[in-house]
């Protein structure tokens, strides 16, 4: 298959165009997704009367799966409240609210794991509520669930390709389109699926890299 | 008098008792019985560190050989090389003359035996653990019955059978339905000693199997095994239980940085030993 | 923009076309099913190799385990419908093609047996050795020891994560419509083409799903939670 060169490399600026539009709509999914996943988890635990409709909001995003959250913020969304206003904002948005609900529960689990003990010693000391939550309770948070926080990411990645479908140029889109433009989908097709694999694990790899330097410099994993 | 020997003052005579009253002669030299196991210079290393330097004893049937000496000296090592749990480097184990790692032809050529002909002779040993090691998603019965079915090939009734009368030996008839989790350490173990007998095992092979109970509960096993020794069991066993090794015991042998250091009837090897590293082991001992 | 919410939570669209949607529906079970299967059973091959002896067959094994667990599901469904018959066909120089719901079913199932391999792998070796000695002192083959010892010990411990990925397995199921098998994506979008009236179906389908997928959540939770601590006898 001397192809590679004519219809892979070649074409590498399409690709790339595309490989950077998936890495935007996933950038912009993963910082709503914290913080839509930290406004639900901090709502499902300390404002009661809304605590209902956190949880309901949690585990429709969770349960509903990603294809159908997509077609029904792509499309019904701007006609019901008038945004998102293009597919691109659809795409992170679906994505973004799709991982909040899970990092919702990942949040609200490390949270109910730090021991009673810490915050009581914060308290003794002095620091208000806020203070500790942030200083205290979150710090740890954050380390013990790492792993869980890059793996929801990769999860948005792979989630990603399916942008494509609401036309949204991404790199999935992109390869579709040469393959339409070539009528040859064994190099191309093959490329694109080595592309994502190899982000996907080069993410989970420095992911998993960085949340092990972080734990041991914290003491939370033996050297 | 051991409790071996007195019970069998009243059974035929076999070679093994005139065996056990020969002290420190090469087995070699003695035999016109095949023993029940023989170990023949063993080796076995461990990356850069030898564990066993060429041990060699003979198992006669119906004895009871103990093996003794300090952690690292070897022991479970040496056990585990006799049912090839750990293939030996150099040596061989014969069980009743028919040696483990390998098959000599008709030519007289040695052959390594395949992992499916050790297993087949494996049958023929039972081993009891330290950690006892039942598996825990059975009963208690399930676990005896387990290899009679599967590797002896058992009709399940004559399995049953079978197990229930080696729990009832062991005392442990009444908790047949019952899984390892919710039983002491001494049941587990009794448990386990069952298990191993279900084969009827041409010999029994004992690796520290009190060292991981408390005191209260050792007794109990202690006792199975001591019925069983009575019962004519050939039994190698090793142990940390020096009052055990030198009443059940016909043969005491102590192993010392992977070598058979001294061997002999418990009444010489416990009540003279010979060489200082004993002695200084048995001193240790001498308050139990 | 109440007018278009009220038309999008008007049901009654959805609801005459339940026949359709339903058997769609259908589709998305068999597809699970078929592709659960595959999933579990190249699952445990992988994780096999992964513990073997030889290096080649771990190899082969981590291979598998980080290609599948690393693949988006939807390049791997269009890579398995539309390239892979090209390279059979190359093979064996006849023109092959792939029905879309066998390229669902194995494109889905590959990429979960991803999961499931590392899933049965850390169960099988977090089997305590001394059951394994046990086993083989009493003569047992490895294969013996494999089928009786240790899978049931794993299927009893991993049971609560495999009933978790097998619930994203069928939420994933959803995009075999993309290659035209026609699950329940594929049929609303079918009548959305007839009627025009995209708000009510895409919404009715969010809602079922939701509370489909919300069932089987909660029961798994249950389950998981009753299981971990009756079970490990």
């Amino acid at each position: 298959m001397g192809n590679w060169e004519r219809l892979v490399w070649n074409q590498r600026d399409v690709l790339l165009a595309g490989l950077s539009i998936t890495v935007q709509v996933c950038a912009i999914a993963f910082l709503v997704a914290i913080l839509g996943g930290l406004a639900l988890c901090l709502v499902r635990l300390y404002v009661r009367p809304l605590r209902w409709l956190a949880v309901l909001l949690i585990e429709f995003f969770r349960d509903t799966p990603i294809f159908v959250q997509l077609m029904w913020v792509a499309y019904v969304w701007p006609e019901v409240f008038g945004f998102p206003n293009d597919f691109f904002n659809a795409g992170w948005l679906a994505l973004g609210l799709q991982s909040s609900g899970y990092l919702a529960e990942t949040f609200r689990a490390g949270i109910e794991a730090v021991p009673r003990g810490q915050r009581d010693a914060a308290f003794s000391a002095g620091l208000s509520p806020v203070q500790t939550f942030r200083r205290i309770v979150m710090p740890q948070v954050v380390l013990a669930s790492a792993p869980s926080i890059v793996n929801q990411f990769t999860v948005i990645v792979k989630s990603s390709t399916l942008v494509s479908v609401i036309t949204v140029p991404d790199l999935m889109s992109q390869s579709q389109k040469l393959v339409n433009v070539w009528y040859e989908p064994i190099e191309i097709l093959t490329a694109t699926a080595a592309i994502y694999i190899t982000f996907i694990f080069l993410v989970s790899a420095c992911g998993k890299l960085l949340a092990d330097r972080l734990r041991l410099r914290y003491g939370l994993v033996a050297a | 008098m051991s409790i071996a020997r007195a019970a069998r003052e009243s059974a035929p005579i076999f070679m093994s008792q005139v065996l056990s009253q020969v002290p420190n002669e090469a087995p070699s030299q003695v035999l016109s019985e095949v023993p029940s196991i023989r170990v023949a210079g063993i080796h076995k290393r461990f990356g850069p560190l030898e564990v066993l330097r060429g041990v060699s004893f003979d198992v006669p049937r119906g004895s009871v050989v103990s093996v003794i000496g300090a952690s690292g000296s070897g022991k479970s090592t040496l056990l585990r090389c006799v049912n090839h749990l750990e293939p030996p480097d150099a040596g061989e184990i014969y069980i009743e003359g028919e040696p483990l790692g390998a098959r000599v032809d008709a030519r007289g050529n040695r052959k390594a035996r395949s992992l499916a002909e050790i297993n087949a002779m494996r049958r023929e040993l039972g081993v009891v653990f330290q950690q006892f090691n039942l598996w825990p998603h059975m009963t208690v019965l399930g676990n005896v019955i387990e290899a009679p079915i599967r590797v002896r090939k058992l009709p399940r009734k004559e399995a049953v059978a079978y197990g229930e009368e080696c729990l009832r030996r062991v005392r442990m008839i009444d908790k047949a339905n019952e899984y390892p989790a919710r039983l002491s350490g001494g049941q587990q173990q009794r448990a386990a000693i069952a298990r191993a007998l279900a084969m009827r095992p041409k010999a029994m092979l004992f690796d520290e199997a009190t060292s991981s109970l408390d005191p209260e509960l050792t007794d109990e096993v202690l006792g199975v095994m001591r019925e069983l020794a009575a019962d004519g069991t050939t039994m190698i066993v090793v142990t940390h239980e020096m009052s055990f090794a030198r009443e059940v015991s016909d043969r005491v042998i102590f192993l010392h940085q992977g070598l058979v250091e001294e061997e002999g009837p418990p009444g010489d090897v416990f009540g003279a030993p010979k060489s200082e590293r004993l002695q200084q082991f048995l001193s240790k001992y001498r308050k139990q | 923009m109440s007018d278009a919410l009220k038309q999008s939570l008007d049901l009654s669209m959805f609801w005459e076309y339940r026949a359709i949607l339903l058997q769609g529906l259908i589709f998305n079970v068999l597809v699970f099913l078929c592709a659960a299967s595959v999933a579990l059973s190249v699952g445990l091959g992988a994780a096999l190799l992964r513990i073997n002896r030889l290096w080649p067959m771990r190899l082969i094994g981590t291979l598998h385990v980080e290609i599948f667990r690393n693949a988006p599901d939807y390049i791997m469904l269009v890579w398995v419908h539309f390239v892979l018959p090209l390279l059979i066909g190359i093979a064996i120089r006849r023109r092959v093609e792939f029905h879309p719901f066998t390229s669902a079913v194995i494109a889905l199932g590959f990429v979960y047996s991803g999961y499931f391999a590392e899933g049965f792998r850390a169960g099988i070796q977090a089997i305590p050795q001394g059951n394994l000695d046990a086993g083989r002192s009493f003569g047992m083959s490895e294969r013996l020891i494999l089928w009786r010892i240790i899978l049931p010990q794993v299927v009893r411990r991993m049971l609560p994560e495999a009933l978790n990925l097998f619930v994203s397995m069928f939420k994933a199921t959803t995009i075999v419509s993309l290659i035209a098998v026609p699950d329940l994506m594929y049929n609303v979008s079918m009548v959305i083409q007839q009627e025009m009236r995209p708000l009510p179906l895409y919404t009715g389908a969010a809602i079922t799903y939701f509370l489909l997928i919300f069932l089987l959540s909660v029961g798994v939770r249950h389950f998981g939670e009753r299981w971990r601590r009756t079970s490990m006898a």
